[in-house]
């Protein structure tokens, strides 16, 4: 692997075989360079010449070829430039320096040059190495940050839980051992408070496993239906805890049809008027309107209660955001249920104060194109 | 909802919880119903081959997948009302199992109440039949079907021709779910699943010709991820 990293690093391309031929070719033109310019110049500079050759292809090349074409390069400058020139006898035996000079520079260059194409592939493999290892780490911190989502969940619910579950045995115990001291009136009140408290329990279960569900990339069932059918629905299932409020709707008859999960939405507006009920005064009215905007429905639900407290509105859709109204119970999962719902359809939530000083919720939901057509015999009235 | 049961019917309940089987004892118990209990659906098969007025299953069982339960009984027995109990996030489960042959469900956790609601309608169903003639009424809306006229407070409404269909067969299954899938086979005579929001554009405008807010219906009420009942009780 280090070879093939290091090869184009250090601009090598050829195969090893072009490798030899090159480094051959070049001590060929080295060599008729020099024998041309034989009688032009002193004999220092063909020395330079042969050395900047040897260099060249040492650092380019790998060993093999540069040592093939340092032999050349003695070789070429012992018989074109050692006295007597043009043959390989030797007049002068210091030239003996000279040639192993070049052999010289030939071989510290080539062990310079594979010592730093080592470092390099080295670096190389360090850096996919500690690439490796971040990307190891990222995915260990995406766990640990699941497993922390899933025990701050847990933990945050382990005690609402527990809360109903307290009242839920208490009561049941109550009735069980004081049965016979309990008058008609207290064993009733004591069975409606193990159901409200049961009710509660299912709340809690509802949404924690929504939650759940979303986060785990839960697959939505979509339809095209008429937002009014799922907000009359939502409004059904509540009409207990909503008894007593004056309710106003505003959705034109002609609206366009969402393209939603409806059982999602449905629990969207669940959780926002039981949001309402929990922290407005009983019987205050609620308003619930939509309306269709640049290809979106636009949907607003608004109370006439105290509002968001100021700065509240960023965080509603925090996990585990609580309001700090005395006396409200609750996980703090619901607005960010909404939250997750609304935008696994692409849609956008946002919080505000209403123009009447309530709280105002407003979603956008997408019409996902125009439902299609059915074929049927034309209309008439009976 | 307290009303007895006079004629003692039978009810198989087939459910592995003990505790679930031990509250339906009792409140069952409390409503004159006889009660056979089996736990498992092997058991609850063998004791179906004797009928029972009406099963009460579990969808949940160890030992076999509900809808096969479903099957296995519908083999057999066509006439048997099944009510199945389920738990909320499966409606698909909930409509598989209607589709299977199941005439109603109940989601648990659930009140005993809603139980009784559901187990009077589908006896009733045996009891009389209703005619084509029958007179149809709940709260201010009444139905005449061999007239054709449909009122509201005594106000004669215009249906559509498809409105006034999905109407009756909405009446001839009083007080029980019909999914999507068995109105548009029903009133459209054709099923395809990406037509259900036809059922839903009609189910609208009958709401808004029948209900004094259609955004609260009182009547024609929706069963979220499965369809619609229509409700008298």
């Amino acid at each position: 692997m280090s070879s093939q990293l290091v090869v184009p690093y250090l601009g090598m391309k050829s195969s090893k075989g072009g490798e030899y031929l090159s480094s051959i070719a070049v001590a060929g033109l080295c060599s008729v360079i020099a024998v041309l310019l034989r009688n032009h110049l002193a004999r220092e500079n063909f020395v330079i010449i042969y050395m900047f050759a040897v260099m060249a292809v040492s650092i380019r090349y790998s060993r093999g070829p540069a040592l093939v074409h340092a032999i050349l390069a003695v070789a070429s400058f012992h018989f074109f430039f050692v006295p007597p020139f043009d043959s390989f006898r030797m007049e002068d035996p210091t030239y003996v320096v000279t040639l192993f000079g070049i052999l010289a520079v030939a071989l510290v260059t080539t062990k310079l040059t594979m010592k730093i194409r080592n470092q390099a592939a080295e670096a190389l493999q360090r850096e996919e190495q500690t690439k490796e290892l971040y990307r190891l780490r990222e995915e260990a911190e995406m766990e640990v940050q699941k497993e922390r989502t899933r025990n701050s969940l847990l933990s945050a619910v382990s005690h609402d839980l527990k809360t109903p579950l307290a009242s839920i045995y208490g009561a049941a115990t109550s009735l069980l051992e004081e049965e016979e001291r309990l008058n008609a009136a207290e064993r009733r009140d004591l069975s409606q408070s193990i159901c409200a408290e049961a009710e509660r329990l299912n709340r809690i279960l509802t949404n924690l496993l929504e939650m759940t569900r979303l986060e785990s990339g839960r697959k939505l069932t979509r339809g095209w239906y008429p937002l009014e059918e799922v907000v009359g629905a939502a409004l059904t299932r509540l009409e207990r805890s909503l008894r007593g409020r004056p309710i106003r709707t505003d959705i034109p008859p002609d609206l366009r049809l969402v393209w939603v999960d409806d059982v999602l939405l449905e629990q969207v507006f669940i959780n926002l008027l039981e949001n309402i009920v929990k922290y407005t005064p009983a019987g205050t009215p609620i308003g619930i309107a939509a309306w269709e905007n640049d290809g979106w429905i636009e949907v607003a639900i608004e109370d006439r209660g105290p509002g968001f407290a100021n700065g509240e509105e960023a965080h509603v859709f925090d996990k585990f955001f609580r309001g700090k109204v005395a006396g409200v119970r609750g996980v703090g999962l619901g607005l960010a249920i909404c939250k997750a719902i609304i935008e696994r359809h692409e849609g956008t939530i946002r919080a505000a104060n209403g123009r009447s000083g309530g709280a105002c919720i407003q979603f956008t939901l997408p019409v996902g194109g125009i439902p299609p057509e059915f074929h049927e015999a034309s209309e008439n009235t009976v | 909802m307290t009303e007895k049961n006079p004629t003692m019917h039978e009810v198989l309940v087939i459910e592995d919880d003990p505790e679930i089987r031990r509250f339906l004892r009792t409140a069952l118990g409390a409503e004159q119903y006889r009660l056979r209990e089996a736990t498992t659906a092997a058991e609850g098969l063998h004791q179906a081959t004797l009928p029972p007025d009406v099963i009460v299953l579990d969808l949940g069982l160890p030992d076999m997948d509900g809808l096969e339960v479903i099957r296995k009984i519908r083999e057999k027995n066509k006439r048997t009302p099944i009510i199945v109990l389920s738990v909320r996030g499966s409606e698909e489960d909930k409509i598989h199992a209607l589709d299977a042959g199941a005439d109603d469900f109940v989601t648990k956790p659930f009140a005993v109440g809603e139980l009784f609601a559901r187990l009077r309608v589908v006896l009733r169903r045996g009891l009389e039949v209703p005619s084509e003639a029958t007179v149809f009424r709940t709260g201010d809306i009444e139905v005449d079907p061999l007239r054709h006229r449909v009122t509201v407070n005594g106000k004669e409404v215009h249906l559509t021709r498809t409105e006034y269909k999905l109407l009756i067969v909405m009446v001839r299954h009083a007080d029980r779910v019909l999914t999507h899938s068995q109105l548009l086979q029903e009133v459209w005579g054709e099923n395809q699943e990406d037509q259900a929001h036809y059922v839903r554009v009609y189910m609208a405008q009958l709401r808004r010709k029948l209900e004094a807010d259609p955004t609260r219906p009182k009547y024609l009420q929706t069963e979220p991820g499965i369809g619609y009942r229509l409700t008298t009780e």
